[in-house]
Order: structure tokens, then C-alpha cells, then sequence
């Protein structure tokens, strides 16, 4: 942090609607700087920073940049003024390939006679991922056949295509995996090299205080605090965040595994062809069974196919009912839940209301004679979850996409924990939430698990699953490589040491 | 080779083994064609005649390309075909070739690009808004049929010396030029690529800077030419075209439709403006065996096509193995 100062904002306000997302800013960065910024969900961090890369524009206030006034019409114009943005929210196009993805809207500058020359296009893509050092997906595939963390690659080759003098990182790293996440970490600390700046948006307050130079609290759409990231702790920042105390401690404190109940799932010498390789693992009731690795490690790929939406040889063995489980829908029929990683996308109706993604996995206990589905049961249920895990919403009636990522997390996971369940399987819960749904998501856990309920937790925060875990498997190469219980070496240093 | 979820590499088909997979069962099912036939399915005159009639779908075809890339669809097509046919027919017969080309043309073209004006700023749900421009342009084919002053050359069928396009080589050689210009277009220019970034997320694509409006006005453009050539093809290949009523225009293009659909199940391994004239030629030897073989035309030939999509698209989307989508 070296330089002058590059943005400087003064008495910005945003309101959607009666609500005020962003009140009063007033927000200095310097050059060179790694700034953070941090608050619950809802507390107006996107918003600001979608007002600094020209997607909303302000109601009234003043951005400068470099001194001279700054009033961003669109994400194009801020690029213009050296800066752009990876967004909270997926922004590749599915139906093109990941080349044209990275130079989307700027694909004219490879043209030559109206035609554009995609091999340019692509070699200038592969330049840009060679020179940040992120991993690159097949360029000529399309990103709709892609996993998120390739998707989320691709946003950042794009952003950093522009060569930004300030750069937006929107809850990135919850999407990726250790190896990636440390990539990012290493650009950003390039970056800060450069004398450029950086605006990084996390729920990973420890993370956080890591790599950034210093930390805005936002609250209600205000500014409560600034202070320097060497200078501060977890606890502080959590205080400023939620305006009263929270301890840190929300994972588990003891170091006694639980996995001597009744084996519920045994899965022997599962297979699936460039995924996952002879992996055998027992889950047991009342059991947390955490998994771990590397982005290509497979881990993700566990769930998928316990679950039954991949399937390769070998057996899912789900003893309750003495059954193997070969599908998703023989898979809900037997008490087990699936929460996958990618919410929007894998898990919940986007755009159908709260009443729909809350029953969906219910449906069949909610039916009544001749197939029909009762309104009273189906709004009544709805009602219930949307009360018990207290999602902030106007009714059961509004759409699912107006929530903030929280409030969905909460949805997708309470619509499992309102069944009469004997296995979940959480894959990545708290991806994308703030520090009190976390809390409140840890703890439903810990409740589940005090029920009975055997969990497979598949995590790429490798604090989650040490803190949450009774054993951890971690994964390479999608074999499981080691064990470890929660009375041995359960260590982060132990387990970095095998996953890479 | 394709990667995993994971990244890694699964053990698939390779694109150009696919090729000749795909190649080789085309030639065996057309030689197993010409056994069924009796041995005339692969008579020159035979296929000279498959290939003629080809040319005019294909071209509606690759115009649905450019229509559902962009998230829209247009059920007036059927309409503008019968309207920009007679325009063709009438001016053929008044200005010879040239007035065959420019009458389908630009009926072709000015009527789609309303289309899309229509569809743009109106903000009617672009399937709504076609039903409603379709009957209009049925009822306009109809009044101009009784109109005293259209009647007479309206029941006049293409004079035969202009009817060239529709017959080959030269509607084979239109086909050739549309597709190499159709595959630059859609593939390789920046306002093709902006069609299918909108299609794909029109949220995203606005927020990269691509102007929406004016990306669906050129999407308008583009199928307006497409559509307006096939006018003159179906002109030239039939003389003649039967006023339709009763939303009885949309039938028009379903067989372009089930071209489309054949080209979109492989559009994974090739590109779907190839695939576009390749299913058209396989649909219509289907059409011309079943034909061959005494089926009636109409109803029965219409459910051996939908026995054969479906068909198609079961073996056509079976996963890899260990691919996952």
C-alpha cells in the first residue's frame, strides 16, 4: 500500500424500492491496497461494489477515480476507467465456448474483415491465464459442461483480460478449492506488487484478515468501521459485523469421534470413470464424516454418487432398508438428503417461490388421495420451514432469487432437515453465507447429528470439516488416500500434507 | 478428448473417429436404403430429386439457428413463406430471374425483420406474437387470392425457364454458399457470437456490454435473408404455392423444425449449421423411401418421421461414459 489515493466515493446512497442497500458511503482506496470488505448477508457489500464496476448507478453520491469524476454507465465504461469486476453470481455463458467467454462483448478487437479469428482469440485467452498463474479450462469447450470452479476461472481470466487497475472479487474463493484458492491468493499479492488495488468480498472473516491490507465492516447498508487487517481478529470483526458479540467458537469443541453407532451407509470399491477410483467408506448413524481435497481430488463427485446421479461400478449399500442405491429418486425414497455445492444451479427452482423449493423434496409424504397435493399441508409445511430456519423473506409466496445467498442456503438445507432423514449429504453448506447463517448452519448440524442422522460433509474449507468432522477422508486423484479420526492428528498441516 | 467434472480425462470418442462413425453409418443407412428400394433409391434422378428438395428447409433451418440462439421463436414463418412465394412467383413472371430472387427476397426480409421489431419492443412473448402475425399474414395470402386485381396472377404457377434455383445444380450450389456464409455468421463473427450469448443468458451478455436490441434486430436481418432465399427456392422447386388459412401455415415449418432438431441432438460433435443440410438430406430420403415403399404421404409418412426423431435423439444423447454433464 504504497501509492495515492485511486477511488474515492463520497455520500453514496442505493435504495431498491422502501430499501436501502447502500446509505451514506463514504469509502477511500489507495493504490496498491488490498481492501476488504465484510458484513452480513444483506448488509449492501455486492451492492457497492456493483455500483464501483457501472451495474447499478447510484442514487446520489460522488465516485472519483484518480481524482476525476467517475459516473460508470455500464460494466464496459468502468472498464474503460481501468476496472472490473468477478461477480457474486455465475456470468459465463453456457452455449459458448470458454475462449469466447473470457473476451465476451469485446470480441470485435479479433475480428479481421467481419470474421473473428477464434485461434487469435484463444492464444490471447491462454496469455491471459498463463500470466496470473490460473489453472485453464479447455478453451474451445462449452462452459455449460463445466464445473463452477472453471466457470468462476473463466470470470477472472475476463476481469483480469482488461488489465484493471482495480480489481472486484465477489465472493470468489468459496467457490473454489484449496489449489485455486491459493492461485487467487498469489494474483492478489501480485497485484498489491503491481501498486494496483483490490476490493475483495469474503465470509471467510479469517481468510480475510489474511490477505487484505485492511477491512470496511458494512451493516444495514452503512459503514460501521474500517480497521487494519494486522490490527484486528476474528472476534472484533464479527462484533462489528452482526453489532453484538459472537463467538468463534461455532465449530465443534471436542476431539472424541462419534462412529461407533449403526453403520448406515457402506459404499465398497465405488468407481466412476475418470472421477472417482475403488472408494470404500462406511458412514454411521449419528456420524459426520468429512471429505477433502485438491479441485480435481473428486470429492464432489462422492456425493453425486451416493446420491445416485453418477454411476459407475461398485456399490452404495444403504443397510436401513437393505438396499443399493442406484438413483436419485431410490435414493430420496430411503431417508437420504443431497445438498449439492452449486445452489442456483443444481439445487433450487431459482425462480419458483419459497412454497416450492421448500416442498419439493416432501412431495410425496404431502400427497393426498388421488395424487393431489393439499394447499393447507403444502403452505402449512412451507410456513414451518420458512419460520424454524428463519428466513427473511415477504411470505412463503416470493420468488427464491430475490433472497440473498443466506437465505437460499437456508431453504435448500432446512427443506432435508424438515424430513425424517437417516443420511444428508452436505456438499459445501456454507459456501457463499455470512458468518451468522454459518453459525446457525453448523449448528443445525450439530443437532442432526445429536438426532442420529449420519452426514457426509464435503467441504473445499478445510477448517469446516476438521472443525465439524468425527473423520476426515481426504482425496486425491479421486482415491481416498488417508483417515483420519478426530483423536488423531487432525490438523490442518496433517492434512495439506497428503491432499497435495 | 473431453475432461470430467473433475478436469480430468475420460475415456471417450475422439471428434474425428465420431466423424467417421457418423459417415459411415450415413453411406451403410443410404445403402441399406437403396437394398429396401430395390436398388433405385441410388439412382442419380433419385437423388438429384432429394437433393433439390432439400435446399428450401435447410435454409428456414439454419434461420431457426439464429432464432432459438437468441431465445426467441417465430411461428409466422409459414405465413411470410406463402406471402414472399407468391411475391417471387409474381415478379418471376413480370422481370424473369431477377424478380424471382428480389420479390422472395425482400418479402422474406421485410416481413421478418417486422417480425422482430414486433418481438423487440413490444415485449409480447415473441411465440405470442407470431400466432397473431401468422394469421395475419394467412389472411393477407387469402384476400390477395380473391382479390379481382391479385387473383389472376396469383393462380398463375412460375413460368418454367425461371424456376432454375429450384432445380439442380444451381439450388445445390445456393445451398453450398449458404452454408459456408451461415457458418461464419453464426460461428465466427462477432454479431453471431452475440446472438448466442444472448440466448444463453441475456442478463449476462447486457452486463458484458452487448447491445440486446440491436443484436435481435440483426437476428431479424439475418433470418429474414435466410427465410427470403428460401421463398425463392420453394418458388422455383414448386412453381406454385397453396394459400394456407386457419393457422394451417404453421405446418410449413415443422419439417424444417424436425431439421433443426435432428442437427441440434448432434450439434455436440458437429456444428449445427453442417448438421442442418446433412438431416435435411436424411429426412427427405426417409420421406422418399417411405414413398418409395407405398407408404401414403401426409399422416403415416409424418409419425415414421417422429418415430425416427425419437429414435435419433435416444441413441443421439446418450451420455459418454464418464462424462458428466
Amino acid at each position: 500500500m504504497s501509492g495515492g489515493t485511486i477511488l474515492e466515493i463520497h455520500g453514496l446512497n442505493k435504495h431498491f424500492g422502501p430499501t436501502y442497500a447502500n446509505r451514506n458511503i463514504d469509502f477511500t482506496l489507495r493504490r496498491g491496497e488490498v481492501r476488504g470488505l465484510i458484513g452480513e448477508n444483506g448488509s449492501g457489500k455486492s451492492t457497492l461494489l456493483s455500483q464501483i464496476a457501472g451495474l447499478y448507478r447510484p442514487d446520489s453520491g460522488e465516485m472519483l477515480v484518480n481524482g476525476g469524476k467517475y459516473d460508470p454507465h455500464s460494466p464496459l465504461d468502468a472498464n474503460a476507467h481501468g476496472i472490473s469486476m468477478v461477480m457474486q453470481e455465475l456470468g459465463v455463458i453456457g452455449s459458448l465456448p470458454a475462449g469466447v467467454n473470457v473476451f465476451l462483448g469485446r470480441t470485435g478487437q479479433f475480428a479481421k474483415g467481419g470474421i473473428v479469428d477464434l485461434r487469435e482469440m484463444n492464444r490471447a485467452a491462454a496469455a491471459v491465464f498463463e500470466k496470473w498463474g490460473l489453472r485453464m479450462p479447455p478453451l474451445n469447450r462449452l462452459t455449460e459442461n463445466m464445473i463452477i470452479e472453471d466457470r468462476k476461472m473463466i470470470e477472472l481470466a475476463r476481469a483480469l483480460s482488461i488489465e484493471p487497475e482495480i480489481l472486484l472479487l465477489d465472493e470468489v474463493t468459496q467457490s473454489l478449492s484449496l489449489n485455486n484458492r491459493n492461485s487467487l491468493y498469489e494474483l492478489i499479492a501480485r497485484y498489491r506488487d503491481m501498486d494496483r488495488s483490490v476490493i475483495v468480498i469474503t465470509h471467510d472473516i479469517e481468510e480475510m484478515i489474511r490477505i487484505t491490507d485492511t477491512i470496511t465492516v458494512l451493516r444495514d447498508g452503512q459503514v460501521v468501521g474500517e480497521v487494519v487487517s494486522a490490527e484486528t481478529d476474528p472476534d472484533q470483526i464479527r462484533m462489528m459485523m452482526v453489532g453484538r458479540q459472537i463467538s468463534g467458537d461455532y465449530y465443534r469443541d471436542d476431539t472424541t469421534p462419534d462412529c461407533d453407532g449403526e453403520t448406515v451407509l457402506s459404499v465398497r470399491d465405488l468407481s466412476v470413470p475418470g472421477e472417482l477410483e475403488d472408494v470404500s467408506f462406511d458412514v454411521h448413524a449419528g456420524e459426520i464424516l468429512g471429505f477433502c481435497g485438491l479441485s480435481d481430488a473428486g470429492i464432489h463427485s462422492i456425493g453425486k454418487a451416493v446420491y445416485g446421479l453418477i454411476r459407475g461400478s461398485g456399490t452404495v449399500h444403504f443397510l436401513p432398508t437393505d438396499v443399493n442405491i442406484t438413483s436419485a429418486p431410490q435414493a430420496l425414497a430411503n431417508h437420504i438428503g443431497y445438498v449439492p455445492k452449486d445452489r442456483d444451479r443444481e439445487a433450487l427452482l431459482i425462480h419458483a417461490s419459497i412454497r416450492d423449493n421448500a416442498v419439493l423434496p416432501s412431495v410425496e409424504e404431502l400427497r393426498a388421495a388421488a395424487g393431489l397435493l393439499p394447499p393447507g399441508r403444502v403452505n402449512s409445511m412451507a410456513e414451518g420451514i420458512r419460520s424454524r430456519f428463519s428466513v427473511k423473506s415477504t411470505g412463503i409466496a416470493q420468488t427464491t432469487d430475490a433472497l440473498s445467498g443466506g437465505n437460499k442456503q437456508k431453504i435448500n438445507l432446512g427443506r432435508w432437515l424438515a424430513k425424517d432423514l437417516r443420511l444428508l449429504i452436505l456438499d459445501c453448506p456454507t459456501r457463499g453465507v455470512d458468518v451468522g447463517v454459518k453459525a446457525a448452519i453448523y449448528a443445525l448440524m450439530k443437532e442432526a447429528k445429536k438426532n442420529g442422522i449420519a452426514i457426509i460433509l464435503i467441504s473445499d474449507e478445510l477448517t469446516e470439516v476438521l472443525g465439524m468432522a468425527d473423520r476426515l477422508l481426504v482425496m486425491k486423484d479421486g482415491r481416498v488416500t488417508k483417515e483420519i479420526r478426530r483423536d488423531e492428528d487432525f490438523t490442518e498441516q496433517s492434512v495439506i500434507g497428503v491432499m497435495i | 478428448m473431453p475432461t470430467t467434472a473433475n478436469g480430468r480425462r475420460a475415456r471417450t470418442l475422439k471428434n474425428w473417429q465420431f466423424d467417421l462413425i457418423f459417415a459411415a453409418a450415413i453411406v451403410l443407412v443410404l445403402l441399406l436404403f437403396h437394398l429396401i428400394s430395390g436398388g433405385s433409391f441410388l439412382e442419380w434422378s433419385n437423388v438429384k430429386g432429394i437433393l433439390s428438395r432439400s435446399a428450401y428447409p435447410s435454409f428456414i433451418a439454419w434461420g431457426f439457428c439464429f432464432l432459438f440462439a437468441c431465445g426467441y421463436t417465430d411461428m409466422s414463418i409459414g405465413g411470410v413463406v406463402v406471402l414472399g412465394s407468391f411475391a417471387s412467383c409474381i415478379f418471376g413472371n413480370w422481370y424473369g430471374l431477377p424478380g424471382v430472387i428480389l420479390g422472395g427476397l425482400l418479402v422474406g426480409l421485410c416481413l421478418i425483420f417486422i417480425n422482430f421489431l414486433i418481438f423487440t419492443y413490444s415485449g409480447i412473448p415473441s411465440w405470442i406474437a407470431g400466432i397473431s402475425l401468422a394469421m395475419i399474414y394467412e389472411a393477407l395470402a387469402f384476400l390477395l387470392k380473391i382479390s379481382k386485381g391479385t387473383k389472376a396472377l396469383i393462380s398463375t404457377s412460375l413460368d418454367k425457364e425461371y424456376r432454375v434455383l429450384g432445380q439442380l445444380p444451381w439450388c445445390f450450389i445456393l445451398l453450398l454458399i449458404g452454408l459456408v456464409v451461415v457458418y461464419f455468421l453464426y460461428n465466427r463473427t462477432t454479431v453471431g457470437l452475440n446472438i448466442r450469448a444472448l440466448g444463453g443468458s441475456r442478463d449476462v451478455a447486457e452486463k458484458l456490454g452487448i447491445n440486446a436490441k440491436k443484436t435481435l434486430l440483426f437476428v431479424g436481418l439475418i433470418s429474414g435473408i435466410l427465410v427470403g432465399v428460401s421463398c425463392v427456392l420453394q418458388q422455383s422447386y414448386a412453381g406454385q404455392t397453396t394459400v394456407k388459412t386457419g393457422l394451417t401455415s404453421i405446418n410449413m415449418i415443422f419439417q424444417p423444425l424436425a431439421i433443426y432438431l435432428l442437427a441440434q441432438i448432434i450439434r455436440e460433435r458437429i456444428n449445427i449449421v453442417i448438421c442442418v443440410p446433412i438431416c435435411a438430406f436424411i429426412l427427405y430420403s426417409i420421406f422418399n423411401l417411405l414413398t418409395m415403399l407405398g407408404v401414403p404421404s401426409g399422416t403415416l409418412q409424418e409419425a415414421c418421421l417422429g418415430a425416427f426423431i425419437v429414435i435419433f435423439g435416444i441413441v443421439g444423447s446418450r451420455k459418454v461414459r464418464g462424462v458428466v454433464k
